[in-house]
């Protein structure tokens, strides 16, 4: 099923509070906003990961907790988390 | 009115019935001078038929000075005539061969004197063709979403650079390609039943033996083969790869759709990017794999398009293109999207420093490198337009795409192009063929190694 720009923002605070072991509470939306991304892997490859070098067109989610920033990707088939201690995620 | 006005009335309209037409001729000869004398590309003298003249005609531009006296001696001494100097144009003069050679070895032998010689190009009589057996009109192909095509033909639309493209339009003068040739496709897999493609989607022969794999068994590989599933249904469920197939070869001439760079050519479909956009190593090795066991089998596959790729390396992944190299197939790649100069931070596979192997870069509309393409020195070869590309999509569908994937198949398919003219080209000399046909940009110089941006017509030898 197609994800909305509402349900990748849910997915993401619930994905990050999980990480941090915090509540959602303690989840800042910072930015939601829309981005081109430079392939189908929206920038964000995983390990061992074969991407279409097509230019991606989807959201750019910021959010924040206690002071630290976390940046999640996604477009309407796909969520990744981006630049996670050194490593991207695709959820 | 009676006997004598009847005729004077008669012979009054019969002259004037001649004048007219005579005027009308007239007109349209002044129209096809002025067409050929702008070099317009857009005037359509339709449908038009071109063939070598019945006894070879060579028409030859000799080095400024060169006297008359002195072509005529050359002439004689080549077993030619001078038939006609152009005096318009200085040192042009038409030669008639009297030894019973092909207009095409006239030339080149005219060729072989460049001292003496600027060019020597064969004589072709134009034929207008009102039948409707014609073949096609080659300067402009009936699809009509063609005019938003300007990798193909720019003539700067949407602010666009008039001829910042592949010169398509001069290929096909040539050659619009061949059912002979086959591209395999390694993407998200094709739509094979769009209408724009169904024509030009490779079936496997019915005497090549079905897909045998030790550890998945016979597979119906019937439109190619699907390593993500590990069967012979290779249907695209992302569009990607559909996109990618309609560059190198959506029917051309068919009044649907747009004009792929083949009008003819087998695309076979293989599909190892899932729905999403994303393959694994593991996927993309099975693919190339079934690849070099169809060309062993018999089928004449000889160019993979492959608009993926990643930063991470792979020695597998490298070592099955090598074994695609050995088995005489180029393998044509993205450069990749990151903006980066990939001979520091390479992208794989177009970065494998392998023989068979062409990395491209994307060009926008206005001959300028794509904001996003990467770009290399050493490691990137060439350059194609991948900015906002029309190509086929899903579900019967048309839709622009930018990517280094997209500039990748204009190569493949130009490559395709030129494989349908010289088919016992090999894979090395095909490779050369393309880098050595490049049209030089600035905008290249020092990214590139190439230096330029492909040329389909000089490719295929239009020019």
């Amino acid at each position: 099923m197609a994800l909305s720009k509402e349900d990748a923002v849910k997915r993401a605070r619930a994905d990050l509070a999980q990480r941090l072991g915090v509540s959602e509470d303690n989840i800042e939306e910072d930015a939601v906003e829309s981005a081109d991304f430079p392939d189908m892997a929206l920038g964000a490859p995983i390990e061992d990961e074969m991407s279409a070098q097509m230019i991606a067109s989807g959201w750019r989610i910021r959010l924040k907790s206690s002071g630290q920033s976390y940046e999640y990707r996604a477009n309407r088939d796909q969520l990744r988390l981006y630049n996670y201690k050194g490593a991207n995620y695709r959820l | 009115m009676n006997r004598q006005n009847f005729l004077g009335h008669l012979m009054l309209a019969l002259a004037l019935i001649a004048l007219a037409a005579f005027a009308g001729q007239m007109r349209r000869w002044q129209h096809r001078s002025h067409a050929v004398l702008r070099g317009d590309r857009h005037t359509t003298i339709a449908p038009r038929r071109v063939e070598p003249t019945a006894s070879a005609e060579v028409l030859v531009r000799f080095r400024p000075g060169t006297t008359v006296e002195s072509m005529r001696s050359i002439a004689a001494r080549l077993h030619d005539r001078l038939e006609d100097e152009i005096e318009a144009v200085d040192g042009l003069a038409v030669i008639e061969d009297e030894d019973g050679r092909t207009a095409e070895e006239v030339a080149a032998e005219y060729r072989s004197m460049p001292s003496l010689v600027e060019y020597a190009e064969p004589n072709f009589r134009i034929n207008l063709d009102t039948d409707a057996t014609a073949e096609p009109n080659h300067e402009h192909p009936d699809d009509p979403m063609f005019d938003e095509q300007w990798s193909l033909d720019n003539h700067g639309q949407n602010g666009g650079k008039t001829l910042a493209d592949i010169s398509a339009v001069r290929a096909w003068a040539k050659t619009t390609g061949s059912s002979e040739v086959v591209v395999a496709v390694i993407d998200s897999g094709v739509d094979y039943t769009h209408q724009d493609l169904m024509n030009n989607i490779w079936v496997r022969p019915p005497d090549v033996a079905q897909y045998t794999d030790d550890e998945l068994g016979v597979i119906d590989d019937t439109y190619g083969f699907n390593a993500v599933s590990d069967n012979g249904d290779p249907m695209d469920q992302n569009g990607h790869g559909t996109h990618c197939a309609g560059i190198i070869g959506a029917e051309g001439g068919n009044h649907l759709g747009i004009a792929g760079v083949n009008w003819k050519v087998e695309i076979m479909p293989l599909k190892f990017i899932d729905a999403s956009g994303s393959g694994t190593t593991k996927d993309a090795i099975k693919a190339i794999n079934y690849v070099i066991d169809r060309k062993r089998a018999g089928v004449n596959v000889r160019i993979i398009s492959a608009s993926w790729g990643s930063t991470m390396y792979s020695k597998a992944l490298e070592d099955v293109i090598r074994e695609a190299g050995e088995e005489g197939i180029l393998f044509i790649a993205a450069s990749g999207n990151s903006s980066a100069d990939a001979d520091k931070s390479p992208h794989y596979p177009a970065s494998y420093d392998l023989p068979n192997v062409i990395s491209v870069a994307a060009l926008n509309r206005q001959d300028e490198l794509a904001s996003f393409s990467n770009y290399g020195a050493k490691r990137v070869h060439i350059a194609a337009p991948g900015a906002e590309i029309l190509s086929t999509w899903l579900n019967g569908d048309f839709r622009e795409a930018s990517g280094t994937s997209m500039a990748t198949p204009e190569v493949a398919g130009v490559a395709a192009l030129v494989l349908s003219a010289e088919s016992e080209l090999s894979m090395k000399e095909l490779r050369e063929r393309l880098l050595k046909s490049v049209d030089k940009l600035d905008s290249l110089s020092g990214k590139v190694s190439s230096g330029g941006r492909i040329n389909a017509a000089r490719a295929v030898g239009a020019e």
